[in-house]
């Protein structure tokens, strides 16, 4: 029996899931997809930065376009701290397709021109 | 090779150093910090007494009213402020007013000019927010607040002027002696050559002593906390307020700043760290019982800073300010504690133009004016326009709580008095002094030192050299 | 001298919300932004969780900031870059005195002001905390600051004092650049910050909560090198032999947000010592004629979407404000917080110059509780009733009164009733 705080809405339901994959304490079903991804295949965002030559933005912002795998956080920081940006991004624009193989995108969040 | 070296850059250092420039004399002043002024003289209630409390007869009562004098022309030759407060010692019923008596007594006997006992009601038309147990105060109209560290700071900026040197993170670990001079052994490994050596290392100078002598003093080191009210507490009281003093010192204070602040404290506990300035729950709540014999309407919901500073107090009852009696021209002055800012200008002419017997002539082209620029905050709107018209840098505003400009922090890191740190623009220019403490600015400090000192952001210190406030920076495996 | 109908203090996510909902109409508006672009603290935070409500996405801060941005484009709404207001005062109209490197010295004269300031980190001498004071221990907003815009870290061996969504956040954004956070601290028995930033910076990287736990003392002369903290009883003093040491280099502090409005005392708004920012109507005016006032600079908001709705509020009001050209005279009677209720915006509604038909109260409570009903009183009767699930001090929540249920032009009071 595991207990997880869900976290996909600001309630935080109190849930317990059973090796049988059995949820309870979940208000919606959101809860139970959430807890069985959490003990099988946890997922998280990530939100970093990435240096740039520009010396009005030394950093601009990313984040993942999707979910990840959580074990694999730390190894797409890596892939992050070898990044330098070195033309002009826009909000949105894609830095790393396919980021280690899971689909996703490492997307900007930020403009390489604010000023 | 010098005449003489001073170590110590407080604010006995720094004195002695611009009276000793005015002969015709090699002077060197050393600090074993990163900055001019970093113990003492940055830690204590920024009083100029009027000489009412030092026992009759001693030195620190006969300097401490010479200097209190001195500090109308330190004001006008170095440009530092100087806020005419006045103070008032309150009693609270006939025992206190019995002591108060005997402190009013001992004040005429020290020659404080201009004292007078007053009654509670009267004291409370002067400062409105007084405790109504007050029934008596004495009045001391010679008591004054100053900015100490800026003090120390003008000083040496006038030394220099006038041909004098001031080195930092001069940590002196031995002293030699020989024939001719002495020579200080440095942390750093080098060395400094000097006929005669002034001993002004404050908390520290029993250590200084102790490298070619048995000291007849021992630095006994008490710790005092301060708590500092927000600069919007401006006008809330008028004079620096103190109880009757007791063996432990002075008491607990009120002290209006010369910057709007006012500042609460201090405390006196006897500490064996002599460089550890902690701020304590126990010391808190002592400032706060003990202020309440002076006034129960004090915010210190406004309190936005805390800090301690230790004193030099010393087993010599009295400053000991003489020449080693072993060692010819290694001079002392040493146990520097209250009222010693006060006195630190009589001090400095005792030891230069006394106690030294300096053989050599006074320079005829020293020059005692040390000009520098107001805060531009306090200079009138058409001026501030002018400026920054002729540099724009005026118009940039970094520190929002005190109303710091670019131009006054760039200021604050050149020149021979300048600094390079955090801490060290703080003391200078007063960014990061304010409501929110540096949360604001620091960072806009950070790169402004940076570009002037054509350093990266990674070697900017906060105080201490060594003290980097951005330690690595992130990113930095790029290919591409 | 420079001229403007409405003069916005601040362009972040309020001053943006503000100055995009007082626009289309002949109106002037000038946003004044010190920073060298808008956004404000959006830029900084580049975590997501923004927008959930406004847009229905889950957008990172500046993603969030961006979309006001582009509107504001769109609408051609005046800014002032890397401009700050240094004074302000009124006599008929407002005379800021504005200063910049571009522009040098000037003075705006403004119809209308709303401020949108924001707020300031409480810094470490306000709460006393004792010990040394060497260099490490700064704001956590400074850190993320310098983190997420610069690109540095500020310390390898972190502790973080305050378990609000900034010290969790903080938490996790050290680890992932590399830094070990030892710990954070929360003197409270409950975490202020959302549950989910619990699991998502906490939990994922081991790193352990303290509750009810402080910090009793800082070691290090020039350099942080040891913290103390200790377990705290109800009224927070500290409990002996409950003393942990943890050897860091880094203290952040996340001990609270305070309004930013020392620089409007000059005009003597009246204030509130609960919310430490000015007074105001269901206008949002203070009690200065003109003068608005919203987002964190009015109360401190846990979600940026309620202060961009509380900027639109702001601005549509002082727009209408400055096309009626006048208001009839004021009759404001309270909005008294009643049991359980710590504060609530606006404090006051004027019955004279009430344009709406609702009003929407925002308000935090004193007490967690897991379900209570809210009441709105009047003269002794319950005029409204709301009832609520999983109701915590740390998440602001809202009302809406229709003016036509209240009985009479008396004062209400807003209390809440725990459901045991």
């Amino acid at each position: 029996m595991r207990e997880l705080t869900c976290i996909v809405c600001p309630v935080g339901c109190h849930i317990e899931i059973d090796e049988h994959q059995n949820v309870t304490g979940n208000r919606c079903s959101r809860g139970q997809k959430y807890a069985i991804e959490e003990i099988t295949a946890p997922k998280r965002m990530l939100t970093s930065t990435v240096k740039t030559k520009f010396k009005d933005t030394p950093r601009i912002s990313v984040k993942t376009s999707a979910p990840i795998p959580k074990e694999l956080l730390f190894e797409v920081l890596k892939d992050l701290d070898d990044i330098l940006i070195d033309n002009h991004v826009k909000i949105g624009d894609v830095i790393i397709h396919n980021i280690r193989n899971t689909n996703v995108d490492i997307v900007s969040t930020k403009s390489t021109l604010c000023y | 090779m010098y005449d003489y070296v001073v170590i110590g850059s407080g604010i006995i250092g720094s004195l002695i150093t611009r009276e000793l420039s005015k002969y015709a004399v090699k002077v060197l002043v050393i600090d074993k910090e990163n900055d001019i002024a970093s113990h003492q003289t940055t830690a204590n209630s920024a009083i100029i007494h009027s000489g009412h409390d030092p026992k009759v007869g001693s030195l620190k009562a006969k300097f401490c009213v010479l200097g209190n004098k001195l500090y109308d022309d330190l004001e006008k030759e170095l440009n530092i402020p100087l806020l005419r407060t006045g103070a008032l010692v309150v009693a609270n019923g006939k025992k206190e007013e019995t002591a108060l008596d005997e402190l009013y007594q001992r004040a005429l006997k020290n020659e404080v000019p201009e004292v007078s006992i007053i009654s509670g009601e009267e004291a409370r038309t002067l400062d409105p927010l007084l405790s109504k147990d007050i029934t008596k105060a004495l009045s001391l109209p010679t008591t004054k607040v100053t900015y100490p560290w800026e003090v120390a700071i003008s000083a040496i900026g006038n030394a220099i002027k006038n041909g004098a040197s001031f080195k930092r993170n001069a940590h002196v670990i031995s002293i030699e002696k020989n024939s001719t001079h002495y020579v200080l052994h440095l942390k750093d490994g080098s060395t400094i050559a000097s006929k005669n050596i002034i001993n002004a290392a404050g908390v520290n100078s029993d250590v200084i002593a102790s490298y070619l002598e048995e000291p007849e003093f021992k630095i006994t080191p008490r710790k005092g906390e301060y708590y500092v009210l927000d600069r919007k507490a401006v006008g809330l009281f008028h004079q620096v307020i103190y109880p009757l003093p007791t063996d432990a010192g002075k008491g607990v204070l009120i002290v209006p700043q010369v910057h709007g602040n006012v500042l609460l404290g201090p405390t006196s506990t006897l500490v064996e760290d002599k460089e550890c300035y902690s701020n304590t729950k126990e010391g808190f709540s002592y400032i706060k019982q003990h202020l309440k014999r002076l006034s129960k309407e004090i915010p210190f919901d406004m309190i936005i800073r805390t800090f301690a500073g230790v004193r030099a107090t010393s087993t010599y009852e009295d400053f000991y300010i003489k020449e080693s009696k072993l060692h010819k021209g290694f001079y002392h002055v040493a146990g520097i504690d209250s009222p010693g800012l006060t006195a630190a200008p009589a001090i400095a002419n005792y030891v230069v133009h006394e106690l030294l017997n300096i053989q050599a002539p006074l320079k005829t082209a020293f020059d005692p004016i040390f000009q520098k620029p107001k805060p531009f905050h306090s200079l009138p709107f058409e001026t501030q326009q002018k400026l920054v018209r002729e540099n724009p840098k005026y118009g940039n505003l970094i520190c929002k709580c005190e109303k710091i400009t670019e131009q006054e922090i760039i200021d604050a890191i050149h020149g021979p008095t300048g600094n390079d740190t955090i801490k060290g623009i703080k003391k200078r220019a007063r960014a990061g002094a304010g409501l929110c403490q540096g949360g604001y600015c620091e960072g806009l400090v950070l790169k402004i030192i940076a570009r002037e000192t054509n350093k990266p952001l990674t070697e900017i210190n906060y105080y201490a050299s060594d003290t980097p406030i951005l330690v690595k920076e992130t990113k930095t495996n790029e290919k591409n | 001298m420079k001229k403007t109908d409405l003069a916005i203090i601040g362009g972040g996510a309020a001053g943006l919300a503000a100055a995009l909902s007082a626009s289309g109409s002949s109106l002037s508006i000038l946003v004044i932004e010190r920073e060298k672009v808008l956004g404000g603290i959006l830029n900084q935070c580049i975590h997501n969780g923004f927008g959930l409500h406004m847009f229905k996405e889950e957008l990172t801060g500046p993603e969030y900031a961006n979309r006001f941005i582009e509107d504001l484009r769109r609408e051609n709404i005046d800014v002032l870059y890397g401009t700050t207001v240094i004074d302000i005062q009124k006599k008929d109209t407002f005379l800021l005195t504005l200063t910049s490197e571009v522009h040098g010295y000037e003075t705006l004269e403004a119809k209308a002001v709303i401020i949108a300031s924001g707020c300031y980190e409480r810094t470490r001498g306000a709460v006393q905390l004792p010990g040394e004071r060497p260099k490490g221990i700064m704001p956590a907003g400074s850190a993320q600051r310098y983190l997420n815009i610069d690109g540095y870290l500020v310390g390898k061996k972190v502790f973080i004092l305050g378990s609000g969504d900034i010290g969790l956040i903080m938490a996790r954004r050290m680890t992932l650049e590399g830094a070990k956070v030892l710990g954070v601290a929360e003197i409270m028995p409950y975490s202020n910050g959302l549950t989910r930033n619990i699991v998502q910076c906490l939990n994922d990287y081991d790193i352990p909560l303290f509750l009810s736990h402080t910090v009793t003392d800082i070691k290090g002369k020039n350099t942080l090198e040891q913290i103390t903290i200790q377990q705290v009883d109800e009224q927070f003093n500290p409990i002996i032999n409950t003393e942990k040491v943890f050897d860091v280099d880094t203290l952040l502090l996340s001990i609270g947000l305070i309004p930013d409005v020392a620089l409007f005392d000059s005009l003597k708004m009246k204030k509130s010592p609960i919310t430490k920012s000015a007074i105001v109507d269901q206008s949002l005016m203070t009690s200065v004629e003109g003068l608005f006032i919203c987002g964190n600079a009015l109360h401190v908001h846990d979600l940026v979407d309620w202060v961009s709705k509380e900027g639109e509020k702001a601005g549509k009001y002082a727009k209408q404000y400055l096309l009626a050209n006048r208001i009839n005279p004021k009759n404001s009677k309270a909005i008294v917080p009643g049991d359980h209720i710590r504060y609530v915006v606006p404090h006051e509604i004027d019955f004279n110059n009430v344009t709406d038909d609702s009003v929407t109260l925002s308000f935090r409570v004193t007490k967690k509780m897991a379900s209570g009903t809210f009441k709105v009183i009047q003269n002794g009767e319950v005029i409204q009733m709301k009832k609520a699930k999983y109701i915590a001090p740390a998440e602001m929540e809202s009302l809406t009164i229709k003016l036509e249920e209240l009985k009479s032009f008396d004062p209400i009071t807003l209390s809440l009733e725990e459901t045991l």
